[in-house]
């Protein structure tokens, strides 16, 4: 009797251990994603920056603000391409921290779900 | 030839469980490399598109008559106005006027950035289909053989 309660106990124990792992999974697969979103961002905006160094002074700027194209002046342009683009390293720096943490709990997990079966079988 | 015979050393040494993962992976990793490729081709024939629009537009006279789209199917007469100041979306709600010159010179420098891109992709692209075909064929290989060995 004990024996079997015992074993249900260690079962209960690696299903929910499995279960920890499976979440941080999913976590670090929606890191993945983000991480992806912010790549793209960056790269897009790097263009941009590249672009309106290219241009001379007095050279027209114009913004699309929903169904409006609104002109800019060049120097808020380039400040507000730049601020995002800091931003967006912040956001990246900040998903990659997340996602090594993240892989660490990962490989702790599956140990623990390794002991939890050993146990049993 | 020495690189991929000793890939295939590497290969021959794995499970088949193994091997067959790494074959799904590999061939995952090809087609998103694939769907890549396409629209990097896409995206080029935009572009060209638009520089040929762009030099057509150059030929054109100013105060042509022409028709000017509102909707899809709407189109309104109209006159051209300047065809050498034109506005270039450089991404991110961002657009800025350019001369004809330099609008053409844009469309170049874009398609030029793509071309180079789609060849780095494509070198990239060979490589895993390799990794993947060799990973196939030894995975074949091991499955003929244990089915010899259980069938004799």
């Amino acid at each position: 009797m004990s024996s079997s309660m015992a074993l249900r106990d260690l079962q209960r124990d690696l299903e929910s251990k499995a279960n920890d792992l499976a979440k941080i999974q999913k976590d670090i697969a929606k890191d993945h994603q983000l991480r992806k979103k912010y790549t793209i961002q960056l790269g897009e905006n790097e263009l941009v920056l590249k672009e309106l160094d290219l241009l001379e002074e007095e050279a027209n700027v114009y913004k699309l603000i929903g169904p409006v194209l609104v002109k800019q002046d060049l120097a808020e342009a380039n400040a507000n391409v730049r601020k995002r683009i800091e931003y967006i390293s912040a956001e990246l720096k900040r998903v990659d921290a997340s996602i090594h943490d993240n892989e660490g709990q990962q490989n702790s997990k599956r140990e623990a779900v390794r002991t939890s079966l050993s146990q049993i079988i | 030839m020495a690189a991929s015979s000793s890939a295939r050393g590497e290969l021959e040494k794995m499970g088949i469980d193994q091997l067959k993962a790494l074959k799904e992976q590999a061939d995952l990793e090809v087609n998103l490399l694939q769907d890549s490729l396409n629209n990097i081709r896409t995206a080029n024939a935009r572009l060209e598109s638009a520089a040929g629009a762009l030099n057509d537009l150059s030929l054109r006279p100013q105060g042509k008559k022409m028709l000017v789209p509102l909707t899809a199917s709407l189109y309104v007469p109209g006159t051209l106005d300047e065809a050498d100041k034109v506005l270039v979306d450089i991404g991110t709600g961002y657009f800025i006027e350019k001369t004809m010159e330099d609008g053409k010179d844009y469309c170049q420098r874009k398609i030029n950035l793509l071309k180079s891109n789609y060849e780095q992709l494509f070198e990239v692209l060979a490589k895993k289909k390799s990794v993947a075909d060799e990973a196939g064929m030894v995975l074949q290989g091991k499955v003929r053989q244990l089915q010899a060995a259980t069938t004799s």
